[in-house]
């Protein structure tokens, strides 16, 4: 459906747009995992962790607005407690043992072409993608 | 005002998630579904996101300091390394397991239900223990986060364009430069500190960096009229953000004070510099 991929690049370049705010007005990378780890671990103190909340409070508040004017309805997580568990340890313990997730590396790292950056997403669209293609097509879980 | 633009920042951030399917886990993993039925929505995504960024970045590395006189933070360049590659497989994996990555995790908390609150705290849970854990992967030769790194430095923003600290060594001169700073003013009077701290030494190095140094020793409770149009003018006349220290970045913080009474209101003075533990009270008459 043609809809898909503009909403898809439409969403895609708001995105940018935001990251490239951050960059040139505050200068800072627009990383969530950095951004929220920062405040979990307590390595972000005072005015920057005030400033990492304002950020998760828009993050937070604009979608949960917006919702009932799109056509979206919710993120149809997996129900298997387990699994949302394992996931949820993984993606926390690796993203910032990485210094980067989705948006830091991926977003922010390959428009510079930062090594790093695409050494990462390399990494974890791989591992991504053999994930999904075992547990989907061989184990049959997901 | 950089408050206000993170807020607004993340809530654009969120709504492009939100709109580009990127909170949805089923089409997030049927994008990673490339043995089966491939939804490349995603790839858009990416590509979008990639766009307005690549412009951002071409305009970011001829500027030192953001609009708001913030320093870039433009993080050194390392070569990948351990952490970085263990830690994006165990991304990549949980990524797959659930099709929720961190950006969509917090933007759709608000929605996600109790499964999408789950996988938010597990997520918090890897986070912390991600960092003791980092440390033993990469050993000490591996440059920690900038944020860390400030930490370590006790790099103290009080403004945009002014920081103070407590008395730098030769090895910090690097990341202070890396932090964005343009000149280093030196507070700290030379008789309170061995030979290799004092300025002229300090001054060798940090010019050898590339970075301005000016010196305006402030003897303690020299707060004379004279030592505090010396800061305002070194800070007034620097082309991007400046850093100043003494012994405990109490006096580079005061004479910053005094040189802003008149501008600031007292009471906004006294709060920003008691917010990074330092005590302007004794002041408040002269700071208006």
């Amino acid at each position: 459906m043609p809809a898909e991929w503009m909403w898809g690049l439409c969403g895609g370049l708001m995105i940018g747009l935001a990251a490239s705010i951050y960059l040139l007005v505050s200068g800072r990378i627009m990383g969530a995992s950095g951004i929220i780890g920062g405040l979990v671990d307590r390595s972000a103190r005072g005015s920057a962790a005030i400033e990492r909340m304002f950020f998760l409070a828009g993050l937070i508040l604009v979608p949960l607005t917006i919702l009932p004017f799109t056509a979206h309805d919710g993120t149809h997580l997996t129900g298997n407690w387990a699994l949302i568990l394992v996931a949820g340890a993984l993606v926390g313990l690796g993203s910032r043992l990485a210094l980067g997730c989705t948006s830091g590396h991926g977003v922010c790292g390959l428009s510079r072409l930062s090594p790093r950056g695409i050494a990462a997403t390399a990494l974890y669209l791989s591992a991504g993608v053999l994930t999904v293609g075992i547990l989907r097509h061989i184990a049959g879980i997901l | 005002m950089r408050y206000l633009v993170a807020l607004f920042a993340g809530g654009l951030f969120g709504a492009g998630l939100l709109l580009s399917g990127m909170t949805d886990t089923v089409r997030v993993q049927g994008f990673l579904d490339v043995f089966g039925a491939w939804d490349p929505t995603l790839a858009f995504v990416m590509g979008g996101a990639i766009l307005p960024m690549t412009l951002a970045w071409a305009i970011a590395r001829r500027r030192p300091v953001a609009l708001l006189g913030t320093p870039m933070q433009t993080r050194a360049e390392d070569p990948p390394d351990r952490p970085l590659v263990i830690g994006s497989v165990l991304f990549g994996i949980g990524w797959g397991l659930a099709g929720l990555c961190p950006g969509p995790a917090i933007a759709s908390i608000g929605f996600g239900g109790t499964g999408g609150l789950a996988f938010l705290l597990a997520m918090m849970a890897g986070m912390i223990a991600a960092r003791p854990l980092r440390q033993r992967l990469s050993g000490a030769a591996t440059a920690p986060l900038d944020t860390e790194r400030q930490s370590q430095m006790d790099i103290r923003q009080l403004t945009p364009g002014y920081a103070v600290s407590p008395q730098i060594t030769p090895e910090d001169i690097p990341a202070i430069k890396a932090a964005g700073f343009t000149r280093i003013i030196c507070n700290r009077p030379d008789g309170e500190i061995p030979p290799a701290l004092q300025a002229a030494r300090m001054r060798d190095l940090i010019e050898a960096e590339g970075l301005e140094f000016v010196e305006n020793q402030v003897l303690p409770g020299d707060f004379s009229d004279s030592i505090v149009a010396a800061q305002r003018t070194a800070i007034d006349g620097a082309s991007g953000p400046v850093f100043a220290y003494c012994a405990s970045g109490n006096r580079s913080s005061v004479v910053w004070a005094l040189g802003q009474a008149g501008k600031v209101p007292g009471h906004d003075l006294i709060a920003t510099a008691a917010r990074w533990g330092y005590n302007l009270e004794p002041f408040r008459a002269r700071l208006g």
